[in-house]
């Protein structure tokens, strides 16, 4: 962006305008940042003062197997998640490009990126169910063993993954479509002039030119993927024992179902640290793969 | 870290998104195996059903009675097609009636936390557009000292984790009073999100500056000028992330759970986890529950069904440079 | 133009919507007149008693009302945990002997001593089940009224016990121990039955494909086991503390536990019980209501569940264990909450829900053993119209040390989920008893350093 001679500058008009952003900004976003970095220093149980403790929380999360746990099953998480997700967004939205347009399918597609987290994850509670879901009644009549997916510790985390998969996989596909559409229609043209196939075509010219969007989806559904909660409180609430104790779920239990807030608070701010490394190391990524499209 | 470089998000259009087709010689040149088109149809096939089908089981479930809860598991069709699930779930039955159609004793009233839920989407969808709007109008058009520096802080916002500022202000929301209250809920995300203010922002960037001049040349001031010019030629986008933040407000969990636990302010997301746990004989009440997820599901799907096409289009990204 | 008249109709809208908030916002201030009481509970087939019990309090008092709340005993401690944190917990709320030292801890609820000195006549102890208002004194200060009380045992499905060839009266005398089981392993073993119609003592019998289950574990039960392993350990000469009330030092280490969470894992191996990883939503009781297994434990309180079929099902106590029978005793109570604005009206209703006026309501209906002697018959009675015997549940009090105090101690929550995590990864096999237990008790322990 190239400044423009200012005539003048609009600073009252301007802080008009901007003053609700601000006051939100300084009041839910900077405030409570301030104070939860004071929390992790502290001992905080909500009823009473926080009580100054140093570094012991940090000392006490980094040795905490549980921590190291959770840490771990939300990596689970969200390798299968965003990579499956990725995939299959990737192959439905190249069939919607050279296959069909239609604005129905696309909609139908995004449907389950509108229902909340909870009602999809009931849905799939029931049609999981070990004795009465529909899917094990298949499995039943085919003769096959039941399967215990919300029961089973290693199956929980698989299984709570590709749900969201496909909770938010139309949504996805949508995203890699437009970016589809970005894709000047000549160079199709001209990879089908030279005989290109599909495959070919796909791998030659859609892929390389939709890195950038790709790129972005990524950081965002990895961030996002991070902080799974809603389905995991209501299909398994951590189990089978901690199986499924993402790090959100470990946090939440840590500040409202034993009250240790400055210790959920350390948590918090080390998934922070985390999530910060990731994101810079993605947008650098980000940022090597850009100016394919001139 | 200025994010000018990153790609910015701007819905296009309906008619600028889908491309004309190839010309004729270009189609019957292309070598399409039909094998391929076969399996890529089957693919989407799959696809569909897989998308709709536990939305028909959700449905199919609801309508089941509670007694036939185990005899039609594997059934594909209601025995016995009943409505009294819905019934119960919005509240217009007795206790004695909701035990004896298989549901707990306790007082279940989806009709209020529907009404909550579109009070509380409505609110956010609102008040944060506007807001986010006058926002991101002052930081791409106005001038004053230190915008560049004060919106790379805002949207550094956008990094932290929601679970970060969660816990701080749940006991703000609490310390304020404002706990089980529409206000708590709606708080903080009534003023701003990071992203609706990076999302208008960019748009507002994007268009011509002429408009503007116009009006300003005729003496009208910034403040009208952004009622009257800029907010109706921004009516796209201003719908577009409304629409966003409503779908965002509507599947909110966490937040609502903490600050929203009492009766007259719980939110359809919040009831449902407080309906799975209050299992009458110890175990969830699946015809009922499947219900409420019902009812859960039926403004969004009517959202797509009216709005479809603007949403859809609306998750279209140009401006990539 | 058209963006104006939507924008316009969006404001009127969202103008509408605030002033029908507002307008909805005003409950709870307690304006002079009225005053809404806050009470929780967790048990939904308790509620449409204790309603009656509001109802008829509400008519006794002009001016005071009660607000019921339930919530699932999943989510009921975290929820009230909140709320108090939050400082708008209800005004009354049914406690828990494990859970409520916490809230003393935290000065959370209300010493009802002073309100009894100033208002002795407001409780007659002597008409109470001896033993239940000693759970809820600390150092003299007294934080709630008994309110029930509750005991455990089998229910067995009567058609499987005849298709074993098992005599009905040798149900109410079984005997266990952890390393063969005794008597109460065989007749698990005669229930269980494969999809060919082998029975679990038959040679021939298929462990992997079982029809019937002959026993249905408990294995979400907390840091105590109160639904099963807690009764069989006691039976075997586990305790859990040092002292109880308020232990600080844990014997969940004891090789008597581990023994005995081994025999109940060994269940799942020999094909007489589901495995842990292949459970369903459905609760034990529906299970054994399905007949898809044969005998279950329950609890005093869940025993209504069965009146629709009650001349299928037969009730009996827990299996005498190398100490003798055990079954753990538990009794609830109404709590007071000291941030509560309405204190004389909250003593009020604690006083009158601890009473025969209401317990006899409660009794009636035989939902639960109320406190009051006359109201626990009254309970029994109820059932016995329902074709319900509770002779099982009642039998304990008869016999000489065949109850236990389940522990009483602060760190409840916590202790729950340390304990419940440790015994469920024994039962998902991926842990060993000897190695999870102690491991959980060191847990356990520092908890209270």
């Amino acid at each position: 962006m190239a400044p423009r001679r200012p005539r003048r500058g609009d600073g009252r008009v301007a802080l008009f305008f901007i003053a609700p952003v601000l006051l939100g900004f300084a009041i839910f976003y900077l405030y409570p940042t301030v104070r939860g970095l004071w929390w992790s220093f502290t001992d905080y149980s909500l009823l009473a003062e926080p009580e100054f403790v140093g570094l012991d929380n940090y000392a006490d999360v980094l040795a905490d197997s549980e921590f190291w746990n959770s840490m771990g099953v939300t990596l689970q998480y969200v390798v299968i998640n965003v990579g499956s997700q990725t995939l299959i967004a990737l192959l439905l939205a190249a069939l919607m490009h050279r296959l069909t347009r239609s604005v129905a399918l696309r909609t139908t597609l995004l449907l389950p990126w509108l229902v909340p987290n909870v009602t999809v994850g009931l849905v799939w509670l029931w049609l999981l169910d070990t004795n009465l879901g529909f899917v094990n009644r298949m499995f039943d009549s085919m003769g096959l063993d039941k399967v215990g997916f919300f029961t089973d510790p290693n199956l929980v985390i698989p299984t709570i993954s590709l749900i969201n998969t496909w909770a938010f996989v139309g949504y996805t596909a949508l995203l890699f479509y437009a970016g589809m559409l970005q894709v000047p229609q000549e160079m199709f043209e001209a990879a089908a002039i030279d005989g290109a196939g599909e495959l070919r075509t796909f791998f030659r010219v859609t892929l390389p030119l939709l890195r950038p969007i790709l790129a972005l989806v990524l950081v965002v559904s990895l961030i996002g993927s991070f902080q799974i909660f809603d389905t995991v409180a209501v299909t398994t609430k951590g189990g089978p024992v901690n199986a499924s104790r993402v790090i959100y779920y470990y946090i939440y239990q840590q500040a409202f179902t034993f009250f240790h807030m400055g210790y959920a608070a350390t948590m918090a701010i080390l998934l922070v640290l985390i999530l910060g490394v990731l994101t810079f190391v993605q947008l650098r990524l980000l940022r090597a793969s850009e100016s394919q499209l001139t | 870290m200025t994010m000018t470089t990153m790609p910015s998000p701007v819905p296009v259009d309906a008619d600028e998104s889908t491309p004309p087709a190839p010309p004729a010689s270009v189609r019957t040149a292309r070598r399409r195996p039909p094998i391929g088109r076969i399996i890529g149809w089957a693919i989407l096939a799959i696809t569909l059903v897989a998308t709709l089908f536990p939305f028909y089981w959700m449905v199919k479930s609801a309508l089941t009675p509670a007694a036939d809860v185990i005899a039609d598991a594997g059934n594909l069709w209601p025995s016995h097609p009943t409505v009294v699930n819905f019934a119960r779930v919005l509240g217009l039955l007795s206790a004695e009636e909701t035990r004896a159609a298989g549901g707990s004793g306790a007082s279940i009233n989806f009709a209020l936390y529907l009404w909550n839920s579109i009070v509380y989407c409505v609110l956010i969808g609102t008040f944060q557009t506007l807001f986010c709007a006058m926002g991101g109008y002052a930081f791409a058009r106005l001038r004053f000292r230190g915008r560049e520096v004060l919106f790379g802080i805002l949207i550094a916002a956008l990094m932290v984790p929601g679970i970060f500022t969660l816990l701080p202000n749940f006991v703000l929301v609490r310390d304020l009073g404002l706990l089980n209250t529409v206000w708590g809920m709606v708080a903080p995300s009534l003023l701003m999100t990071p992203f609706a203010l990076f999302f208008l922002r960019q748009f507002f960037l994007n268009i011509p500056k002429d408009v503007e001049e116009a009006a300003m040349i005729d003496g009208a001031g910034k403040i009208r000028i952004f009622w009257r010019v800029v907010l109706p030629m921004a009516q796209g986008p201003l719908i577009t992330i409304a629409l966003i933040t409503v779908v965002w407000a509507w599947k909110d969990y966490l937040w609502p759970l903490l600050i929203g636990r009492d009766e007259a302010v719980r939110t359809v997301t919040v009831a449902l986890g407080v309906y799975l746990q209050q299992s009458p004989n110890t175990q969830p009440d699946w015809t009922g529950l499947m219900a409420a997820s019902t009812l859960s599901v039926i403004p969004v799907a009517l959202l797509l069904v009216f709005l479809g096409r603007r949403i859809v289009e609306s998750l279209n990204f140009t401006g990539i440079k | 133009m058209r963006m104006k008249t939507a924008l316009r109709a969006a404001g009127i809208a969202t103008a509408g919507l605030v002033l029908a908030m507002t307008a909805g916002c005003s409950s709870g201030s307690g304006d002079g007149g009225d005053v809404a009481l806050k009470y929780w509970l967790w048990d939904d087939a308790q509620l449409p008693a204790y309603q009656q019990c509001a109802d008829d309090f509400a008519a006794a008092n002009p001016g005071i009302t009660v607000e019921i709340s339930q919530y699932g005993w999943g989510e009921y401690w975290t929820n009230l945990a909140t709320q108090v944190a939050a400082g708008s917990a209800p005004d009354v709320w049914v406690d828990q002997a494990s859970y409520y030292p916490q809230f003393v801890a935290d000065k959370q609820i209300e010493d009802l001593q002073p309100y009894l000195d100033a208002d002795p006549d407001a409780v007659d102890f002597d008409a109470y089940v001896s033993g239940l208002e000693d759970i809820w004194v600390i150092d003299g200060a007294r934080y709630g009224l008994p309110k029930d009380w509750d005991t455990i045992g089998l229910v067995i499905d009567k058609q499987a016990a005849a298709d074993a060839g098992i005599d009905e009266a040798s149900l109410a005398d079984l005997t266990w121990n952890p390393d063969d089981g005794g008597t109460f392993e065989e007749v698990i073993a005669k229930l269980t039955v494969d999809k060919a119609g082998h029975h679990g003592d038959d040679p021939a019998f298929d462990k992997g494909n079982v029809a019937v289950y002959g026993f249905l574990p408990e294995w979400a039960d907390g840091s105590q086991g109160q639904n099963l392993w807690g009764n069989l350990a006691q039976s075997n000469g586990f305790t859990y503390s040092d002292t109880n009330p308020f232990g600080t030092s844990f014997h969940y280490d004891s090789p008597k536990l581990a023994e005995t969470i081994d025999w109940i894992a060994g269940l799942s191996d020999k094909g007489y019980a589901p495995a842990f990883d292949q459970q369903s939503t459905l609760s034990r009781h529906e299970v054994l209501l399905s007949g898809a297994g044969a005998m279950t434990s329950v609890g005093s309180f869940n025993q209504l569940m069965f009146q629709d079929r009650a001349a299928d099902y037969l009730f009996a106590p827990l299996p005498t264990g190398p100490e003798g029978r055990k079954s753990a005793i538990n009794g609830l109570s109404d709590a007071m909450y000291a941030g509560s604005k309405h204190k004389d009206e909250a003593w009020k209703w604690i006083t009158y829900l601890a009473s025969a006026d209401c317990q006899d309501v409660v009794g009636a209906t035989g939902v639960i053993f109320p406190a009051v002697t006359s109201a626990s018959e009254a309970s029994v009675a109820a059932r016995a119209d329902l074709g319900l015997d509770a002779s099982a549940f009642t039998s304990y009090t008869t016999e000489p040390d065949s109850t236990f105090l389940i522990p009483i101690n602060y760190h409840g929550t916590e202790m729950a989920q340390i304990v419940q995590d440790a015994i469920q990864s024994v039962a998902l096999g991926t842990n060993d008893a000897t190695t999870a237990l102690p491991d959980a008790n060191a847990k356990v322990n520092a908890l209270f350093e």
